[in-house]
């Protein structure tokens, strides 16, 4: 059976539940620049474009099939603390070791995020964003799981670095850890197809019913250029001093409306690392699958993300009604 | 789209990305080095950062362990480098407060310590 319609007779949990495109984002907060990270969103809002992000793995559908996504996502500030992202991605659907051609490929649907960040404590690098992700329905290929309807999903974001240590725990300083919980409600309850049966011509139907799921997830996170500006300079080779080591993990869980998806947590867990330039930033991390429902192979993702902030302050990355950054006077003294 | 049309996207992107950046202000190193113990005391403070400043807004404050200022004057600000006098030190811990504008308007700060030897 090709995938395609294979696909279209799933439940298509698994897919369902993948985020449609990558997560963008990134923040300096006092001492604390939090990057992009590639599984969840980061707590800020800001100008930023990330192209391409690329993933492959093998999903946790029984057979299990092989998912490589290119996926792109552009964030535009309206002010300085509202930003609007709009995301796609590009699926192929393999068999794993199948004839090349036996398979799918199509757009995943459109995402929206629309976030505002509301608070931020550079003393303590401490953000806290909140969000509406929409993802519009009918706009991506049903062959690659992309549902008929829209997806809302309001989410909270945060963001604390652990800078505020004492000096005896100086060299945990480094550390910072974002998070994010978020409820995604389909605007379908459920689906039910209709069938004859070739043999019996009976008429047969079956109901999918689509659950709201907890999205939920977190970093952890070493900043190398934290620890050789803030904490010790321990005269690293410079490209070491650009790099964020972290795990990310992210994860589903559905919570209502389960009859036909189940209950089961399903997600990876993201050990990676980020090299963060002036302009740009480049990071590549591991999708290891927390079970059998979340995948059977340990995949891989890789993303180039530019800040638009910071190579066209004045244009591009500048919001669109307030200045590019806020307003600063002279200080006293000094 | 075709993986082919996403690479081809890339190096357009990267010429952007290349060009002049400006760019948040960034700590490159100091000297005294963040976080190291020298040997005496030093006269002043430099901090080299990874963009040029805007002299007017930019500044540098160095305490001593009791939270009392040492530094003397204002901070000079030479393209990406800014530098203030200390008065006369003694052995002990040191904190050096940063705050600086980048001539793209955007503003960064920071803090570290350094350490006199006794």
């Amino acid at each position: 059976m090709p995938i395609g319609v294979w696909r279209a007779s799933l439940s298509g949990l698994a897919i369902a539940l993948v985020p449609s495109t990558a997560a963008v984002a990134h923040e300096i907060v006092g001492n604390r620049f939090f990057p992009a990270t590639l599984g969840i969103d980061d707590p800020g809002v800001n100008d930023e474009l990330s192209i391409p992000t690329v993933s492959s793995s093998n999903t946790g559908d029984d057979p299990s099939f092989r998912q490589r996504d290119f996926s792109a996502e552009y964030s535009k500030r309206i002010t300085d603390a509202f930003a609007i992202s709009v995301g796609t991605t590009y699926s192929r659907l393999r068999a794993p070791g199948g004839p090349n051609g036996l398979g799918a490929d199509g757009f995943q649907n459109l995402d929206t995020t629309f976030k505002y960040r509301v608070f931020k404590n550079e003393e303590h690098e401490f953000v806290m964003s909140v969000g509406l992700d929409v993802e519009w329905g009918g706009t991506g290929a049903a062959r690659v799981g992309a549902d008929p309807f829209n997806t809302y999903t309001p989410t909270l974001f945060f963001g604390k670095g652990l800078g505020d240590l004492p000096d005896t725990l100086s060299w945990i300083r480094p550390v910072a850890i974002t998070g994010q919980v978020g409820y995604a409600i389909p605007g379908r309850n459920s689906t039910t197809a209709f069938a004859i049966d070739p043999d019996s011509s009976a008429s047969t139907f079956d109901t999918e019913f689509h659950p709201q799921v907890l999205n939920w997830g977190g970093t952890l996170q070493y900043s190398m250029p934290y620890l050789k500006s803030a904490v010790v300079d321990l005269g690293l080779p410079d490209f070491f001093n650009h790099l964020i080591p972290l795990v990310e993990a992210t994860l589903q869980t559905p919570v209502v409306n389960t009859m036909t998806s189940g209950t089961v947590t399903t997600g990876t867990v993201n050990p990676g690392i980020i090299w963060v330039g002036n302009t740009f930033q480049v990071a590549v991390e591991a999708l290891v699958p927390i079970n059998r429902q979340s995948g059977t192979n340990v995949g891989a993702i890789a993303q180039l993300h530019f800040y638009l902030d910071d190579i066209d302050p004045h244009g591009i990355g500048k919001p669109i009604f307030g200045n590019a950054v806020q307003p600063a006077s002279p200080f006293p003294g000094n | 789209m075709r993986s082919s049309t996403i690479l081809g996207i890339i190096p357009l992107v990267l010429l952007l990305a290349m060009g002049e950046a400006t760019a948040h202000a960034f700590l490159d190193h100091a000297e005294p080095r963040v976080g190291n113990t020298v040997a005496t005391a030093p006269h002043e403070v430099t901090l080299w950062f990874t963009q040029k400043l805007e002299p007017a807004f930019s500044r540098i404050t160095v305490s001593n362990a009791a939270g009392k200022r040492v530094d003397v004057g204002k901070a000079r600000v030479s393209g990406n480098q800014m530098s203030i006098v200390l008065r006369a030190t003694g052995p002990g811990a040191y904190h050096v407060t940063w705050h600086v504008l980048s001539t793209d308007t955007h503003t960064t700060d920071g803090n570290f310590s350094f350490n006199v030897s006794p």
